[in-house]
C-alpha cells in the first residue's frame, strides 16, 4: 500500500545555549493510507518533535521526510502550507480554536483558506458538526463550550478540507477519561472513514485504541 | 472569512481591550486633530480677517512693517496716482489715531480712531445700528460723523444720535489739540476689534479736521482693491512700479510674510505636538498589538499548522491596528473639535487680538491629514507585530505553548 508519508532515518538536533540538544535520532516510519499509529513514550522522548516533522511543521535537521512521495525539506514554505491544509488534519491538546469565532465558523475557516465556495463550507460544516455530535453546537462560541465539545470541533476543524492523514498531538491531555473517551471514539471513526490517523498520546487507553502501537524512549523509536 | 472580518471580530472579542486602545487613540487624536488645526487656522483666520475688508493691496511708507505703519505724505494725489493705473479698481486713504472720547457724562475713554475716505472701508466693520458714515464724495451735515465700536457701545451706554466729543492725543499726556464734537451715526462691529481695546471710526476729513497736528493730507495706509482679472501681486507689483518709495503688499504676500514670521511659533508648535501625538499613537497601538500577538503566539501557531498561510494572518493585524485607530480617530474628531473650541476661546483672551481672529479653524484637509496620519501610523504600529506572526517558529511555538 502506498505511504501518505514516510520519515527516513530523521534525526532532529536543536541548537542551545548551552550546546546542541538531540531530540530524533535516526527514526524511520511509514504512515500508510489504513493506518492508525499511536506513538507513546515517557516526556521529552521526541514525540511531539516526530509528529511535527510528520505534520510538515518543522524540517529535519537529518534524513527525509516524504509526504505522498514528496520530500517536503525540499518544498517551499508556501506548498508545504498547502499541504498541511488539503492533506493534514491537526489536532491539539489546547484544541487551538479562535476565541471570536463560533464552532461553525472555525470549521469553516481552513475551508475557505483552500477556495472552497461558501454553500459547500457551509454544507460540510453542518456535516462536520453532525459527524462529532455537536450539531445543535454550531453557533457556539468555545467560550460556551466544554473541554470535549471544544476538541470535537477542533477534530472537525482538522476535517474540514478532507485530510489524508489526521496528526493529534495528546487529543485527550487536557480532558478527563470520559470526555477523553468520547473524544477517542470521534478518532475510532474519523479512521474508519478512512482517514490515517498519526496520535502521541500519554493516555494507555488511546494508544490500546491504534493497529500500529511505536514506543519512544530518548529520540528512538524502540523495537 | 476576509482578514478585516478577523480583525473586527477580535476587536469584538477582547471588548475591553479594544474600547481602552479607542479611548486612548481618541484623545490623542483629538489633540492630533486640534494641532492641525492650529497648524493652518491662524494664517487662513487672518487671511480671512484681511480679505474681508475687501481690498487685497496694503501700501504704506518704506519706513515701516505692514501692520506699524509710516505716514504717507500727499495721499490724495497718491490716491489719484493709483487710480489711474489698470491694475487697480479701488484705492481708499487710511488714517489712525489714538484719542480720548468723551461722552455726556464727562466719563473718559481712550480710543483708536480710524478715518476713511470710504463709507464703512468695504467690512472693515459691520454696522449693527444705525446708518453708516457717508462717502468722501457725498457733502455731510455733520463735520463729525462716528461710527462706535460695539464693546465701546456696551461699556459707556452709547447708542446712535449721541455726542461725544473727540481730543487727538498719540500719548497720556495733555494736548493742545482742539477737542472735537461729534454724533454717533451707527454702532458697528469692527473685524480688527477687540474687547479690550475701544474703536471708532470717522472720516478722513473729521479726523484731518480733529488732528491739526499732522498734516492734512497724510494717510497711514492705503488700502486698494485691484481689478479681478489682474490680482492683487500684479497690483502691488505696478504700484511698487509707480511709487518705488513706497511698499505695497498683496494680501498673499502679507500672509506669506506672518506665516513665515509671525504665525512660525505656532505652526513649530503645532509640528512638535503632532509629531509627539503620532508617536504617542504608535507606542500605544503598537504596544497593544505586540501583547495580544504575544498572547496569541499559540493560535498562531496552530492556525499556521492548519495550512492558513502567513500572509492571511499577518494581515490581520494591520487590520485590527486600523480598526482601532479607524474607530479612535472617528472619536477624535468631536472630541478635537470640542477642545479646539475651548482653546480657541481661552487663545482669544488674550489681550490686543482681533475678535474675528481664531487660532482653531475647522477645515476639510485637516481632517483629511488627520486620517492619513492615523492611518499611517496603524499601520506602522502594526509593523512589529505582523514580523512576529509571520516569522514564528510554528513547531517551537507549538511545544513552548504545551510546555508553558
Amino acid at each position: 500500500m502506498p505511504a501518505i508519508v514516510e520519515a527516513k532515518s530523521v534525526g532532529r538536533v536543536f541548537p542551545m545555549p548551552a550546546g546542541p540538544v538531540t531530540a530524533l535520532s535516526g527514526v524511520s516510519l511509514r504512515v500508510e493510507r489504513a493506518d492508525y499509529v499511536a506513538i507513546t513514550g515517557p516526556s521529552g522522548c521526541g514525540k511531539s518533535t516526530l509528529l511535527h516533522l510528520i505534520g510538515c511543521v518543522d524540517s529535519p535537521s537529518s534524513g527525509a521526510i516524504l509526504f505522498e512521495d514528496r520530500d517536503v525539506a525540499a518544498l517551499p514554505e508556501r506548498e508545504r502550507s498547502r499541504i498541511r491544509l488539503t492533506r493534514i488534519g491537526f489536532v491539539f491538546q489546547r484544541f487551538f480554536l479562535l476565541p471570536m469565532l463560533t464552532a461553525a465558523e472555525n470549521i469553516e475557516l481552513p475551508q475557505a483558506e483552500a477556495g472552497v465556495a461558501a454553500p459547500e463550507r457551509r454544507q460540510r460544516t453542518r456535516e462536520l458538526l453532525e459527524y462529532v455530535g455537536l450539531a445543535d453546537r454550531a453557533g457556539h462560541l468555545p467560550s460556551q463550550l466544554s473541554g470535549g465539545e471544544m476538541q470535537r470541533v477542533a477534530i472537525a476543524r482538522a476535517l474540514a478540507n478532507r485530510p489524508a492523514l489526521l496528526v493529534a498531538d495528546e487529543p485527550t491531555g487536557e480532558l478527563d477519561e470520559e470526555t477523553g473517551n468520547h473524544v477517542a471514539g470521534v478518532i475510532d471513526r474519523v479512521h474508519a472513514d478512512g482517514t490515517a490517523i498519526l496520535v502521541v498520546t500519554h493516555n494507555g487507553a488511546l494508544a490500546a485504541r491504534a493497529s500500529r502501537r511505536l514506543v519512544m524512549k530518548s529520540g528512538r523509536v524502540l523495537p | 472569512m476576509t482578514s478585516f472580518a478577523l480583525a473586527w471580530r477580535t476587536a469584538a472579542c477582547y471588548r475591553m481591550r479594544s474600547l481602552l486602545a479607542m479611548a486612548g487613540v481618541a484623545i490623542i487624536g483629538a489633540l492630533l486633530f486640534d494641532m492641525l488645526l492650529l497648524s493652518r487656522g491662524l494664517v487662513e483666520s487672518f487671511a480671512d480677517l484681511l480679505n474681508s475688508s475687501g481690498f487685497d493691496v496694503r501700501v504704506v511708507a518704506q519706513e515701516g512693517l505692514p501692520v506699524l505703519r509710516a505716514p504717507i505724505g500727499e495721499a490724495g494725489r497718491l490716491a489719484s496716482d493709483l487710480r489711474r493705473l489698470p491694475e487697480v479698481d479701488d484705492v481708499t486713504l487710511v488714517r489712525i489715531e489714538q484719542a480720548v472720547l468723551t461722552g455726556a457724562t464727562g466719563e473718559t475713554t481712550r480710543v483708536s480712531i480710524i478715518g476713511s475716505t470710504r463709507s464703512s472701508v468695504r467690512s472693515a466693520w459691520t454696522l449693527l445700528k444705525g446708518s453708516d458714515l457717508p462717502d468722501a464724495a457725498t457733502p455731510s451735515a455733520d463735520p463729525c460723523p462716528l461710527i462706535v465700536g460695539r464693546h465701546l457701545a456696551e461699556a459707556r451706554a452709547i447708542a446712535p444720535g449721541a455726542t461725544l466729543t473727540i481730543r487727538i492725543s498719540a500719548t497720556r499726556q495733555p494736548t493742545a489739540l482742539p477737542a472735537v464734537a461729534c454724533r454717533v451715526l451707527g454702532i458697528g462691529d469692527f473685524a480688527f476689534g477687540n474687547a479690550t481695546e475701544f474703536a471708532v471710526a470717522t472720516t478722513m476729513s473729521a479726523l484731518a479736521a480733529a488732528d491739526t497736528m499732522r498734516p492734512g493730507d497724510e494717510a497711514d495706509l492705503v488700502l486698494v482693491r485691484s481689478r479681478s482679472q489682474a490680482g492683487g501681486r500684479a497690483a502691488a507689483r505696478a504700484i511698487a512700479r509707480v511709487r518705488p518709495d513706497l511698499h505695497a503688499y498683496s494680501n498673499e504676500e502679507i500672509v506669506a510674510e506672518f506665516n513665515q514670521n509671525g504665525f512660525a511659533y505656532f505652526r513649530q508648535v503645532s509640528i512638535v505636538l503632532s509629531s509627539v501625538t503620532l508617536v504617542f499613537t504608535f507606542l500605544l497601538v503598537g504596544t497593544l498589538l505586540t501583547v495580544s500577538t504575544n498572547q496569541r503566539l499559540g493560535q498562531i501557531a496552530a492556525l499556521r499548522a492548519l495550512g492558513i498561510g502567513r500572509l492571511r494572518i499577518a494581515a490581520m493585524l494591520p487590520w485590527e491596528s486600523t480598526v482601532l485607530v479607524g474607530a479612535g480617530a472617528l472619536l477624535a474628531l468631536p472630541l478635537g473639535g470640542l477642545l479646539a473650541w475651548r482653546l480657541d476661546r481661552l487663545l482669544r483672551e488674550m489681550p490686543g487680538l482681533p475678535e474675528r481672529l481664531h487660532f482653531f479653524v475647522f477645515n476639510s484637509g485637516a481632517v483629511v491629514e488627520h486620517a492619513l496620519l492615523l492611518a499611517a501610523t496603524a499601520v506602522v504600529a502594526a509593523g512589529y507585530p505582523i514580523w512576529l506572526a509571520s516569522r514564528l517558529p510554528i513547531a517551537d511555538t507549538l511545544r513552548r505553548e504545551v510546555v508553558g
